[in-house]
Order: C-alpha cells, then structure tokens, then sequence
C-alpha cells in the first residue's frame, strides 16, 4: 500500500475483500437512482389518460417548475403530450434529486453511507406505494417526484462516496463496476415495469416497484463501513508513482485541514466544506462540468424521437435505446479497467478530457448518419462515448479531491448542476422547433462537448504542472525541517523546535 | 351485381373511363370492378375508414377504481360524425347509454378519439368492450378488452419481495455480526477480510473501529 495514501486518508483502504461486496451494493444503487425515474416512462400514457390531465392545469404546482414548464411546452408541436408528461416527471425527479445533494452529503459526513442509503431506499418505497393509491396528479408528483426523487438522491451519494473509502489503487475500477449499475437497471427495468403494466395496470405496478426498489436496502446493508486502522505515519520520501499525484494533490489541502482535523484523523465532521471553493482541481472539474451537463443529456433524450422524425417505426426507435444500454452497459467497466492501468491511472484527467471531447465529435458527426444502419453506428459509438464519460465522472473529481472530502464535493458539484440538467433538454427542444430540424441541436451539443473535452485537457495540463511543482516544493521543504529538526534536537531548546514542527 | 356498358373514344393513344359514383348509404360501397373487353381490368373496394389505434391486451383496473377506455381513429381519416359504446353481453353488444347510469359511464368524444370512462369497477365490469365509429355510410368498430381485479392480485408479489428484502438485509447483518465477534474473540488479531496489507496488531484498532461502526450505524 503506498504510504503517501495512508497519510492522506489515515488508514488503508482494504481495495478488496469486502470491498467488492461494497461494489455490488453501490452497483444496485447507483442503479436504481438513474435508471427508475427513466423506466417509469411505460406508465405515463395511461396515467395521463387516467387523470386526464392537460398541461395547463398543472401548471400552478409550483413557480420554479412553471418556468421549466413552459419552455418546454414551447417545444410541443414536435412531440405529443406523452413526451412533455415524461419531462415534467423527469424535472420535478430532478429537481429533488439533485437539490437533495447537499443533504445527503450531510448525512453521509456525519451518519456514514450506510443508515442514508437504507433510509433512501424506505423513502423511494414507500413513496411508490403511497402513489399507487394516488387520486389526483398532484399526489403523483408529490409521491414519485419529491419523495421519491429524495430518496434515490440518498441513494446515489452515498454509493459512490463508500466506494471511495474502500479503494485506492483498484478505485477506477471499482467505480467503473459500480456506475455499471445504471444501463443494466435500466436495461432489466425496462422490458419488467412494461410486463407489470400489462399485468396489473399503473396502480399494481407502483406497487410492486415500491417493493422492488426497496433493494437498496439490501445494498445499503452491505455497506458495511470500513475499518480504520488509525495509526499516524511520517511521510516517506519515496511514494511509488500511482498514488503520487494523488498524493501530491490533495497534500496541500491536506496541510490546511490538518490544524483543524488534528486528532480526528478518520472522521470528516463538516457539514458542507465550502473551502473547496478554492481548490484548483474542484473549480475546473465543476467549471467544466456545467458548462459540459447543458449538451451531455439532450441527445439521449432526443435519440428515439429522432429516429422517428427519420421515418423508422416506434419500435425499432426504442431498441436504439436499448442498444445504447447494452454497449454502455459493456463499456463502463472496460472503462474502469483501463483507467486503472499504470499508464492511464497518473494522468486520468487527461482521459476523461478525451472521452468528453470523443461525446462532442460523436454528436457533430450524427447528422451525417443516413438511414437505420447510419443511426444504429451512431448510437453505438454514442454508447461508447456516453459510458466512458459516465464511468470515469466521479473517479476524477475522487482523484482531484480525495476520497475524506468526496461526499461535501460531491453535494455542491451536484447542486450547482441542477441548472443545466434541468435546462438542457428543454433548450435543445427549443432549437428543434427553432429550427424544425434536429442536426442544429446536434450540432450545439457536439461544439459544447467538445469545447469542454479541449478545456478540461488544456486546464489539467496546467493542473498537473503547478502539482507536480508544489509537489517538488513541499518535499524540498520537508527536507529542510527535518534536517532542522535533526540539528535543533542536538540543541538544548529541543522541545521548542518539536512544537514549532508539530 | 349491376353492371354498366361505357363506350369510350382513343384519346392520345390511350382509352380512358372515368365513372362518377354517388355513395348515399352502405348499399354503396362494396367492390367495383372496370374491365375493357378481356385486356385490362382494375378492382377497387368501397369501404369506410377502419379504426386505428387500439390497444390489443387488456387493460387493467380495480375493484372501486375507474378506468379510462380509449379509441382513436386515425387523424388522416374523416372525423367519424358520432361515437357509441357497448359492452359485450355473452354474444351480444349491448349500447351503453350515457344518460341511463351517470353515475357509472361517462362518455367523452373529442374529434377523432373517443374515451369511456367506468366509474366505481366490479368484476363483472370485465370484459369487451366495442367502440363504434358512425358515418354517414357507413360505420366501424373497434374492440377493448378490460380486466378488473382486487388489490389481492398485486400484493401477493409486493409481499414476496418484501420478504425476500428482509431475509437478504438480516442475513448480511447477522453475519456481519458474527464476524465481528469472531475478530473480538480472536484478541489483537487484525480484522484479516478488512485489510490486503498486514498492519502491526494494535490495541486501538479493533476497539477504534468497533466504536466507529456504532458511532455510524
């Protein structure tokens, strides 16, 4: 284990044994996090139908949704109310998922992943159970999209920040495996909340999904927290080059933390470490993020309406999607794999910049695809594209930050991305109609991708020169104290000099 | 079968019939046929527009709750003049009458789609149901099925899976338990699943960690 990690996280992350139980936990998590809100899309014309619900009367629900509301009713003449019905539910999700970020990190930093995540999975349950009694649309909302919507948001966080604390040397890979979770629920999900309808109706499939969602539950038991060992070592000169960087980056926030951590060398008692704001790595991952999230969800929206607007049929539309799972599904842990190597796993900023960038060129290339075989390429290529971006997503800001302050960053990256996730797809309707064509919105996410792909490469080149400089500071400075150090020991004054040091 | 005798002249080396038809009722339509002596002849078969869009497994609903039944005709066809509804009664349709239970039929028509909607749902509300489309020459029906069952139905699964959840959740904490026993039991040994690397035995750690995971859980 490389010393540099130890002091940097005050113990040794095991990086197996039940570390890989962890990894299967999280991998249900972060599944049914993405991947539910996106198959309950099945119900929504029988809902719709049930409650004969119109735009217009919905509208009032709440001002921030009114305004996402109607710039994504401006984009209806292109697709049917069944579409805008999906969005709506997606937003009102979206809105407590992502501003439950915070909130959960909080929970995390003081309660552990483990109790958020089971309760999470309560939450989502029993929000599904109350909705299939639901008598009005608002109650729906309120059931699926707040509660709901909170608890796969206490589900999420805390997955990805267990698996940080579990591995250092095998994370890229780890986190791979476990962001796998979403197309393979999504791809099981699917095909099983259509079989459910067919056979119990809207109502008794809520139902069932509410039992079936509280497996995360059974992942939250296996989050088992991890064992620290807390024993204080001296940095060692020589730390092998994997964790170096590593090492390296967080040292110099380390060196802050350190007088207010002091004794507590395992717990991360913060609430929300707003001290990240100044942290160089965290400013360009979240810099490059928001501008990135406003063109990275709109063409998976787009995909199967596009491929109607294209004259193919219903159904062969919806396998693109599934296609599209099938090659994420396969790409995530290769992902993982290859990020982990000896070469990738010192420069993994560089390889994230080129997987957002490669999502970029995909796009701007799509509008030159013809015909099913033409559109069957491009969403392989976008599957590809898509999951190396998701697999590696969180493993970079873990490699910027450090796995003790993951959770607090993770809340503000997550809550600052509200807004384009949110917006983007309904800007991207806006240009469809616009336009009446869809290659322009291509086209924008493509430039904004790869605009993105060409910052964060340029920005980590910067980033990993002034590391590894402070780096070459920090150790020529411990160098000097500790031959000080040496030569005041001889002095008589030497318990001055231990606490000057200390 | 009428039949009607043309004689036509060659115009620009072609023979054309044009016949205009009037159709008053449904006795018109049907099939017609031209024929010119033994060389060329066409078919064309009258009929009104057949409904599109309906759902062909059934729908299903509960005992108490109400449910929408929907038919469409496709919006590139003439909207139909007026709607009914029946319900099948053995062999039988028999109409639906919006006036006669208010209470338990509602029925909505809107341009080119039609909703029936059954209030307060009993089992013996299963079954076909026959949307007709009215023309003015002719007319087209359509067919839903719904099954009605009681909440029974779905939470046999729920609590199955619920079960299953609890089972999986006890097993996975009573042998963490059990583990941990074992490791305190054992005295200073390191926790050996927990740890790749061999760390010097400590007193602190096993007790540190046991009051980590209780301060955390």
């Amino acid at each position: 284990m490389p010393p540099a990690a130890e002091t940097k996280l005050g113990y040794t992350p095991p990086d197996g044994g039940w570390g890989w139980a962890v990894v299967l936990g999280a991998f249900i998590s972060i599944g049914f996090s993405y991947a539910f809100p996106k198959s309950l899309t099945v119900y929504f014309k029988e809902i719709q139908a049930y409650f004969s619900v119109s735009y217009s009367e919905i509208a009032w629900v709440s001002s921030v949704m009114l305004a996402t509301m109607y710039a994504a009713g401006q984009w209806h003449q292109t697709f049917d109310t069944i579409f805008r019905l999906n969005v709506l539910i997606a937003v009102i999700n979206s809105n407590s998922f992502l501003c439950a970020g915070p909130v959960s990190s909080i929970l995390v930093n003081r309660y552990g992943s483990r109790p958020v995540v089971m309760v999470g999975g309560l939450m989502v349950s029993s929000g599904m159970v109350l909705a299939s009694f639901g008598t009005s649309i608002i109650h729906l909302y309120l059931c699926v999209g707040v509660i709901g919507g909170l608890g796969l948001a206490f589900n999420l966080q805390p997955s990805l920040a267990i698996v940080g604390t579990y591995f250092h040397v095998k994370r890229p890979l780890a986190n791979g495996l476990a962001m796998t979770g979403s197309p393979v629920v999504l791809f099981t999900l699917a095909p099983l909340n259509q079989f459910l309808f067919d056979c119990f109706g809207w109502r008794g499939s809520f139902l069932i999904l509410g039992a079936i969602v509280l497996n995360c539950c059974v992942a939250g038991a296996l989050m088992r927290p991890v064992k620290k060992s807390v024993k204080p070592q001296p940095k060692t000169e020589t730390p092998p080059a994997a964790s170096e960087e590593d090492g390296a980056r967080s040292s110099d926030f380390q060196i802050e933390e350190n007088q207010t951590e002091s004794r507590c060398q395992g717990c991360a008692h913060r609430f929300i470490d707003f001290s990240l704001f100044k942290h160089r790595g965290f400013l360009i991952y979240l810099i490059g993020n928001v501008v990135m999230f406003f063109g990275l969800f709109a063409p998976v929206v787009f995909l199967a309406p596009y491929a109607r607007h294209q004259g193919i049929d219903e159904y062969s539309s919806a396998f693109l999607l599934s296609i599209f799972a099938l090659v994420d599904m396969f790409v995530r842990p290769l992902t993982g794999l290859l990020g982990n190597t000896k070469w990738i796993r010192p420069r993994i900023q560089y390889f994230f910049s080129f997987a957002v960038f490669f999502n970029g060129v995909c796009h701007l290339l799509c509008p030159l695809a013809q015909g099913y075989v033409g559109l069957v390429l491009y969403t392989v290529v976008f599957g590809m594209a898509f999951g190396m971006l998701c697999a590696l997503l969180f493993e970079v800001l873990m490699d910027l930050i450090g796995a003790q302050h993951f959770s607090s960053a993770v809340g503000l990256v997550t809550i600052i991305e509200c807004g384009p996730v949110l917006l983007g797809p309904p800007i991207s309707g806006a240009l469809v109609d616009a336009f009446g064509d869809y290659k322009y919105m291509f086209y924008a996410c493509g430039v904004i991708l790869s605009a993105c792909g060409i910052f964060f490469f340029v920005m980590h080149f910067y980033n990993y020169k002034k590391l590894d400089e402070e780096r070459k500071q920090s150790l020529a400075a411990e160098r000097r104290t500790s031959e000080e150090a040496v030569k005041l020991k001889m002095s008589p004054d030497d318990k001055a000099a231990y606490e000057a040091e200390g | 079968m009428q039949s009607i005798r043309v004689t036509v002249q060659l115009e620009n080396d072609k023979y054309t019939l044009r016949q205009v038809f009037k159709i008053v009722s449904k006795e018109n339509l049907g099939s017609y046929s031209c024929s010119f002596g033994d060389e060329a002849k066409a078919d064309f078969l009258l009929a009104g527009p057949q409904i599109g869009e309906v759902r062909d497994k059934p729908i299903v609903s509960y005992v108490g709750d109400s449910v929408v039944v929907k038919c469409k005709m496709d919006e590139k066809k003439p909207k139909p003049a007026s709607w009914n509804w029946y319900k099948a009664n053995g062999t039988d349709k028999e109409q639906i009458f919006y006036a006669a239970e208010p209470q338990k039929y509602e029925i909505k028509n809107h341009e080119w789609v039609t909703k029936l909607v059954v209030h307060k749902l009993t089992e013996g509300d299963s079954g076909f149901y026959y949307c007709e489309g009215v023309y003015a020459v002719s007319t087209t029906m359509g067919h839903v099925e719904l099954k009605v069952i009681t909440f029974l139905e779905p939470l046999k699964p729920f609590i199955a899976i619920i079960v299953e959840v609890i089972v999986l959740v006890a097993a996975i904490l009573i042998y963490e338990k059990s583990q941990s026993k074992k490791n305190s039991a054992g005295g200073n040994e390191t926790n050996a699943d927990q740890t790749n690397t061999p760390t010097p035995g400590d007193n602190n750690g096993p007790e540190e960690s046991s009051s980590t995971r209780q301060r955390k859980v």
